[in-house]
């Protein structure tokens, strides 16, 4: 084999292991956590840089043909079904679970949640369960106060 | 030869990672672990396709791998549309079955 042989195995040997490695990351996150949100985050990885660095790597072994184009059409459909599949996923977590609030903070409208990141803005995203239990009047009035001294 | 051997340990990978995600979807105490797992499953086997093709020479198993994108996307939209109405209507009928009747399955969020 040339020497340009050589590169063009190293390199898509190299995208393809890393798909691989994504994808283990993937199987790893979805073993490690707990709830389904959280499982979703590291599941919607796989679906985008996975199989986009595998099939990468098979476009640089297979050469610039027809079938390198139709690889590349399936990352380009990959990249805008997969978003599209873990928001309905998430909405039928959120619509079918009965006690949502024991895994996450849950915001009922915006403006709950706009007064929680005013009223703190370092721990809004950090904490845990830091301001969902004060109700919505009692966020306003502490923002107002706030605003006032 | 070398590129035959390279095929073969990603395949043989790839297998048995689809197995760590099966295990998964049946453990999964949520419908929506289930639903993730299918889907991670599915794109790992589109990836086992596409190495198949280029493994066999044979270009239209990469049309087939396409496809399979289009029908996995297609499932998980669907079943999750369908789990949500069958939701909505068991709730319905739990609640209020003398006053609301039977909300049909389009009585859900469809």
């Amino acid at each position: 084999m040339g020497i340009f042989e050589w590169i063009r195995l190293i390199v898509g040997s190299a995208f393809l292991i890393g798909g691989l490695v994504i994808f283990f990351t993937e199987l790893f996150g979805i073993f490690h956590f707990h709830y389904v949100l959280n499982r979703m985050h590291a599941a919607a990885m796989g679906d985008t840089l996975g199989i986009a660095s595998c099939l990468i790597g098979l476009i640089i072994f297979s050469g610039l043909n027809f079938t390198s184009l139709k690889l590349l059409l399936i990352i380009i459909f990959l990249w805008f079904a997969s978003p599209v599949s873990s928001h309905v996923l998430a909405r039928l977590e959120v619509a079918t679970n009965e006690n949502l609030e024991a895994h996450c903070r849950v915001y009922t409208d915006l403006a709950t949640l706009e007064n929680a990141v005013v009223e703190e803005p370092s721990q809004a995203g950090a904490a845990p369960g830091a301001g969902s239990d004060l109700p919505a009047q009692e966020q306003e009035q502490n923002t107002k106060g706030g605003a006032l001294s | 030869m070398l590129y035959h051997y390279i095929y073969l340990t990603v395949l043989i990978i790839l297998a048995v990672m689809i197995f760590a995600c099966l295990i998964r979807a049946v453990r999964g105490p949520r419908i929506a672990d289930r639903l993730v797992a299918v889907n991670m499953m599915g794109t790992m086997v589109m990836v086992m396709i596409a190495v198949l093709a280029l493994m066999l020479d044979e270009g239209y198993l990469v049309d087939v791998c396409l496809v399979y994108a289009m029908i996995s996307f297609l499932a998980v939209v669907i079943l999750s549309k369908v789990y949500i109405g069958i939701y909505e209507e068991n709730r319905h009928t739990d609640n209020g079955s003398d006053q609301e009747g039977k909300g049909g399955i389009s009585d859900g969020n469809f």
